[in-house]
């Protein structure tokens, strides 16, 4: 829920487990306690999507048994596998272009047990329009840290399972050519497409490819997204890496971007989220300001993470059992 | 885990039966034990051990996808 600084005080003085999402300039300010942030100043709430730097995303996490707050950096990050809870949920926050961030988005797929043990989480951001650095928060300690994730790892009861699971509005066109990448991939120059190699930037504008789409893989009917973030130079650089033996296309056109959400939503059947996270992407692409897309309310990141890290995408946790 | 269950989860491996479960995590586990098995197809004992650890590890989001299973 999207509130003001003091009724968040009040949260963290009565001790309560919390993850806020605000600007940085609300989030510096904040007393120390159970929690953990992030900066964005965007936000989809109960009322739709809003940017704002006067209120504060909070979500109280009221169903942990347990509960331990945790920073890692480049070389550590990994060790979330080995020290979350055994029947738990690891809740990460990374900043945006940290190397941090970077890593975990390269190395994730890769990592063993990590599809073992529930992960989301999301990359923090700033305003656009004005700039600045995305931060995370240890609130036990106050610490802002520009190249750290912070994490909160949350024990559930016996009986009770996290799931952790995404809307995408994106699917493919099987017809269409697959392209792939070398490996780990954050600035392409080349790619394959059809088998045969070209210039990725090329293969784009030949094409008159809406870079606004992203491109998906399909990974057993869950498809996952990595989003182009500019074209120059005969460079296409992306928001998240591509990777090799990965059969990717182009996302099938859509001009319908809230009827996508609303009919993905309504896809998903009855959910009961108790974290969601949308992209930055989606908010701006889908003109989602002043649309809601309930049940799914929370920060708008600049990338979110499910597991590995996700483009474009609406990521969100359910409590089973 | 029934004899029945884990015979259609070796052909899911095997890319002999199609399922896409609705959670996320065991669809990327299946995408990645396939990528495995198709590079070294010795390594599929220990990809249906995983497979069968990760059903076993979490019971109740695994009810659903044992039950679909079943009934491929």
């Amino acid at each position: 829920m999207l509130i003001t600084y003091e009724e968040t005080v009040k949260m963290i003085n009565e001790g309560k487990v919390l993850h806020i999402a605000a600007d940085d300039s609300l989030l510096s300010k904040l007393p120390r306690g159970k929690w953990i942030g992030g900066t964005t100043p965007y936000f989809i709430s109960e009322e739709g999507g809003v940017q704002t730097g006067d209120r504060l995303f909070v979500t109280e996490i009221d169903y942990a048994s347990d509960v331990r707050i945790a920073n890692y950096g480049k070389y550590n990050i990994f060790q979330i596998v080995e020290e979350c809870y055994d029947n738990g949920l690891t809740l990460l926050i990374m900043p945006y272009g940290s190397d941090t961030a970077i890593r975990y988005s390269k190395e994730a797929p890769e990592v063993e047990e990590l599809l073992m043990h529930p992960v989301a989480g999301w990359i923090s951001g700033f305003d656009l329009e004005k700039g600045g650095e995305a931060k995370v928060y240890d609130g036990t300690t106050g610490e802002a840290f520009t190249n750290r994730a912070v994490v909160m790892y949350i024990e559930l009861p016996e009986g009770k399972n996290a799931a952790v699971n995404m809307i995408n509005i994106f699917t493919d066109n099987k017809s269409d050519p697959v392209i792939k990448f070398h490996d780990k991939e954050l600035e392409v120059r080349t790619c394959k497409v059809d088998g045969v190699e070209m210039n990725f930037q090329e293969y784009i504008e030949k094409n008159g490819i809406d870079t606004r789409m992203p491109l998906v893989a399909d990974y057993n009917g869950a498809y996952i997204n990595t989003s182009i973030k500019g074209v120059e130079n005969g460079v296409v650089s992306l928001y998240a890496p591509v990777f090799r033996n990965i059969e990717y296309r182009f996302a099938v056109y859509t001009d319908d971007y809230v009827g996508k959400f609303r009919e993905s939503i309504a896809e998903a059947g009855t959910r009961y989220p108790v974290f969601s996270c949308n992209c930055i992407l989606n908010y701006l692409y889908g003109e989602l300001s002043g649309k809601d897309i309930l049940p799914y309310t929370g920060p708008v990141t600049f990338g979110e993470v499910a597991y590995q890290l996700l483009n474009q995408t609406l990521v969100y946790i359910e409590i089973l059992g | 885990m029934e004899a029945d269950v884990q015979e259609k989860l070796e052909k899911i491996l095997k890319g002999e039966l199609k399922y896409t479960s609705s959670n996320l995590a065991f669809n990327m586990l299946i995408t990645k034990q396939k990528k495995m098995i198709k590079a070294d197809p010795g390594s599929k004992e220990a990809c249906m051990k995983e497979l069968e650890s990760f059903l076993a590890k979490y019971p109740v989001v695994a009810k659903v996808d044992l039950a679909n299973i079943a009934m491929l």
